[in-house]
């Protein structure tokens, strides 16, 4: 993966409207056939970087390089890039068949080579034959989904670029297609830059992730190094439910945390570290009979339970903070709510972070 | 600047010269009765040697106009009442509530928009011939509300449209009752289009000419008495007339926007 | 206290539902009012002039035997001049107004941002001052001694002859008077293509002019049509310009039938040019009406 050489380089981009920054001099290189995904909340900037990369935008500061070459200046209908827009951006006055033609019919591709090729891609989709002189208005959520990126992928564009195009769809397709983007970036070995705001959504498909935050980016690396090796509260949460407790360093490897009156192990910390957050799973975080029975433990009331299919989330009150343990639903406790229990884990099981 | 904001802001500049352009063509009439209406000789030369408003104070002086005033603004407060009201419900049928018709009913409630309005004041004319009704400005509040509901009709529509239902479901699924719905939660969310529709429907009354004077009948709108000066040869009264219309005009326009934008300003605190 | 009340009608008893019957529907219920009142004060005049148009020429009353002779003598006369000068002068109108307004419509619509609304009310204002009025400020501007040709003569010492009286200051009249009919259609229907449709047509490719073409022109194309029809149907339907501005050098037909009208007193001769115009004017306004739905333009959902 690191052997990859470069197609787009980002140095030192910025882009302020008016008074507002919405994009802070982000450096970021992106390598041939590679699946990066940029995540982020809304507001982060995720899509102007993107907007910026498909030349809809120009930076107000630094460079875009594509294989070396500067591109600021060089308009979208230039680029050898193309984006798979948010709305979809679907033509309503034309047929499927016509929505896929579009870039060919730019480019004065002659009508029989045109249809060819728009089959081609239908089929490639798993589009049907006949949806060919359908109005795209008439097609369902994942149909549409399908005619824009075959719309997309007629551009035959070296890199394309996808703005959150399944936030709108339900949850089982949305696996689906997920599962079927991937499919495609194999089979075309083409640079795909997704932006979306779930890292879940991330996780499944990308061969690396950068989350942003506020207009910076605040961590790239792969979705392992990102899920195991958060480098900020804000990265940790991001991921989903997790416990986070603030500490200080009060000596050696002893960290106390004020709220709860606890004191636990630190592990391998940032040098210099003296206060931040404590990051535990959910399924590191046991039920445990014993103190001995983990390296920090904790006593605390059970609140709640919910069922998450294969596996059962618990809620445990310590003082004013509430923890989610997980369990397999073989595991399930049977204890009665508002009954005793000791939370623990082992140290290596933790992270150490700053804000 | 790269070469596309750049392009980019030449394009915007020249859009704004070309809008520009067309405000200024919009005004200029209103601009050159300014000017005529601020000369103190009898006749219209321009440039202006003389300038005086002796013209306004004699115009305001007489009595006649005074009695123009009085029936054109008569006219136009009760176009504006029964207008709103008929509206206001045309408006719920036409946007708010899904029927069997409605798209023929949107239609044909648009129709008197889209007709010539001096046919339409002749039509009138013989209408109110044939069933023996005597002309005066009470016809004429009629004939304006022909012509005068449907725009207010659509006006108030427009609002209705961004209308959300669940808020009327809401508050029935609360308690209230039909009347109550309405006053609480209807009336209210929907009274900016309400008050442009009063503003649109007071100034087109104020302002028609082709309606009033076919179905006046001894009465007479200042749009009517300009008309038979005009025609019958130069009067400085015409340009103070149209300049007052004109400025009548613009400043409940600018005014009542201005009320409504406050208004919203005022609650979003 | 409040809430035991509450409680009470929601448990306690149910009123019974109406008779089926009586429920109009809240739809159709709302919609009575006005098509009453359009049914006395738009399609009862209607009539009166369909029923007018079929009497003998030079009466005054609706209750006599019909005849035809109006309509012989409107297509045997000279009545198709005036109507000919009606629609040239309408589609010029219509022409010349489609340029001027695009370029301020894409404005609006895109790039004045927070100005538009104080614009859009610019353009609104004249609209509520009598035509008349402003066809005479024109006037004022072109006539010998006035602003322009007064200006022109303080500075070059000679004044040209004057415009006024002309069919070129007719048309300039028309575009004058009917330019907000034309302008806010037009707006609604550019700021009806979404910006991202654009964007993905720029991305994949096409130029400016390929983006207006395949994708502007197309998409805002209802409301450019809802405003060729408004402000054309206005201008064939307009009487003051012509008579004002174009000293009675042309005459449209809405002069003819005013003049039957008034001079002539042949109310059934004007009344047969007046359901002529009517089925022009109806004809068209239905047959481009029926092709849009109402909703999508005017911003439902």
């Amino acid at each position: 993966m690191t052997t990859r050489s470069p197609v787009i380089d980002l140095r030192q981009i910025t882009k302020r409207f008016g008074n507002f920054t919405a994009v802070h001099s982000i450096d970021l290189s992106i390598g041939e056939g590679e699946f990066f995904t940029i995540v982020g909340p809304s507001g982060s900037g995720k899509t102007t970087v993107l907007r910026m990369l498909a030349g809809l935008e120009s930076p107000t500061g630094g460079d875009i390089l594509l294989r070396g070459q500067r591109i600021n200046d060089v308009p979208a209908n230039r680029r050898p890039t193309c984006m798979v827009f948010q709305s979809l951006a679907l033509f309503p006055h034309r047929t499927v068949g016509q929505n896929i033609e579009f870039p060919l019919k730019i480019r004065d591709v002659a009508p029989e080579e045109r249809r060819k090729r728009a089959l081609q891609l239908m089929a490639q989709l798993r589009l049907p034959e006949s949806y060919y002189g359908k109005n795209v208005t008439k097609c369902s959520g994942g149909e549409r989904q399908r005619v824009a990126l075959a719309r997309a992928l007629a551009y035959n564009p070296d890199i394309l670029f996808f703005d959150e195009p399944l936030s709108a769809i339900d949850y089982k397709l949305r696996k689906t297609l997920e599962k079927e983007l991937k499919d495609i970036h194999r089979e075309t070995g083409k640079t795909f830059i997704y932006i979306t705001h779930s890292l879940e959504e991330a996780m499944v498909m990308s061969d690396r992730i950068g989350v942003m935050r506020q207009g910076r980016l605040v961590q790239v690396g792969t979705p392992n190094e990102i899920y195991t090796a958060p480098n900020s509260k804000f990265v940790s949460e991001f991921i989903g439910d997790v416990n986070i407790v603030p500490v200080r360093l009060v000596n050696g490897n002893t960290l106390q945390s004020d709220e709860l009156g606890a004191q636990f192990v630190a592990p391998p910390m940032p040098s210099g570290f003296a206060a931040g957050h404590l990051v535990v799973r959910p399924e590191s975080l046991r039920i445990i009979e014993r103190r001995e029975d983990a390296e920090n433990a904790l006593r605390g009331k059970l609140y709640n339970e919910y069922a998450l299919g294969s596996r059962i989330q618990y809620q445990v009150r310590v003082g004013e903070q509430v923890f989610i343990v997980e369990r397999l639903r073989q595991q399930a406790l049977g204890k009665q709510r508002d009954s005793d229990v000791l939370i623990g884990w082992n140290t290596a099981d933790s992270i150490l972070v700053g804000d | 600047m790269s070469p596309a904001e750049r392009s980019q802001r030449w394009r915007a500049s020249l859009l704004w010269a070309w809008a520009l352009s067309v405000v200024v063509f919009m005004y200029l009439p209103a601009l050159c009765l300014l000017l005529a209406s601020s000369t103190a000789s009898r006749y219209f030369i321009f440039p202006i040697t003389r300038w005086g408003f002796d013209w306004w104070e004699k115009t305001f002086d007489s009595i006649q106009i005074r009695e123009l005033f009085k029936t054109s603004i008569s006219i136009a407060l009760i176009v504006t009442v029964i207008a709103v009201v008929i509206g206001f419900f045309g408006a719920l049928a036409f946007a708010r509530y899904d029927w069997k018709g409605r798209s023929l009913y949107q239609k044909l409630v648009l129709l008197p928009i889209f007709f010539p309005q001096s046919v339409l004041g002749l039509a009138l004319l013989l209408w109110f011939n044939a069933i023996g009704l005597p002309l005066s400005w009470k016809s004429a509040v009629f004939a304006h509300l022909v012509w005068i509901v449907p725009v207010v009709t659509l006006v108030i529509s427009i609002q209705v449209y961004s209308f959300d239902p669940a808020l009327e479901e809401a508050a029935f699924d609360l308690g209230a009752t039909r009347w109550q719905v309405m006053k609480e939660v209807t009336l209210p969310v929907l009274f900016p289009g309400l008050f442009s529709g009063a503003l649109f429907a007071f100034l087109l009354s104020w302002g028609n000419f082709p309606l009033s004077l076919f179905t006046t009948g001894a009465d007479t709108t200042v749009p009517e008495y300009l008309y038979a000066k005009m025609v019958a040869g130069y009067t400085p009264g015409v340009p103070v007339l149209g300049t007052v219309s004109t400025i009548t005009a613009a400043v409940l326009l600018l005014g009542g926007y201005g009320l409504i934008t406050l208004r919203r300003r005022a609650r979003l605190k | 206290m409040a809430e035991i009340s509450a409680h009470e009608t929601v448990s306690g008893q149910l009123p019974a539902a109406k008779p089926a019957a009586w429920r109009l529907g809240p739809g159709r219920a709302n919609a009575v009012p006005i098509i009453l009142f359009l049914l006395i004060g738009f399609a009862a005049p209607l009539l009166a002039v369909i029923g007018y148009s079929f009497m003998p020429p030079r009466t005054f009353g609706l209750w006599q035997t019909p005849t035809l002779e109006n309509y012989v003598s409107v297509f045997t006369g000279t009545s198709y001049i005036s109507f000919l000068w009606s629609l040239g002068l309408g589609a010029a109108t219509v022409l010349l107004l489609a340029v001027i307004c695009y370029p301020v419509a894409y404005g609006l619509a895109r790039v004045f941002g927070r100005w538009s609304t104080l614009l859009t009310l610019l353009f609104t204002i004249p609209l509520f001052v009598s035509e008349n009025v402003r066809i005479y400020g024109w006037i004022l501007f072109f006539i010998k001694n006035g602003v322009l040709l007064g200006t022109f003569k303080a500075w070059f010492g000679v004044e040209p002859e004057s415009w006024l009286f002309t069919q070129g200051i007719i048309v300039l009249g028309m575009v004058y008077v009917y330019l907000p009919f034309m302008l806010f259609p037009m707006t609604l229907g550019v700021s009806m293509v979404p910006k991202e449709t654009r964007d993905a047509a720029f991305d994949l490719g096409a130029t400016r002019w390929q983006v207006f073409k395949e994708v502007d022109l197309p998409l805002s194309m209802p409301g450019i049509v809802i405003g060729f029809l408004l402000s054309f149907v206005l201008a064939v339907g307009a009487i003051a310009e012509a008579k004002v501005l174009g000293g009675q050098k042309v005459i449209p037909i809405t002069h003819d039938i005013e003049i039957a009208f008034t001079y002539s007193q042949n109310w059934p001769l004007g009344s047969a040019l007046a359901v002529l115009l009517m089925l022009v004017v109806g004809a068209l306004v239905l047959l481009v009406l029926r092709r849009f739905d109402l909703d999508t333009i005017l911003g439902r959902r």
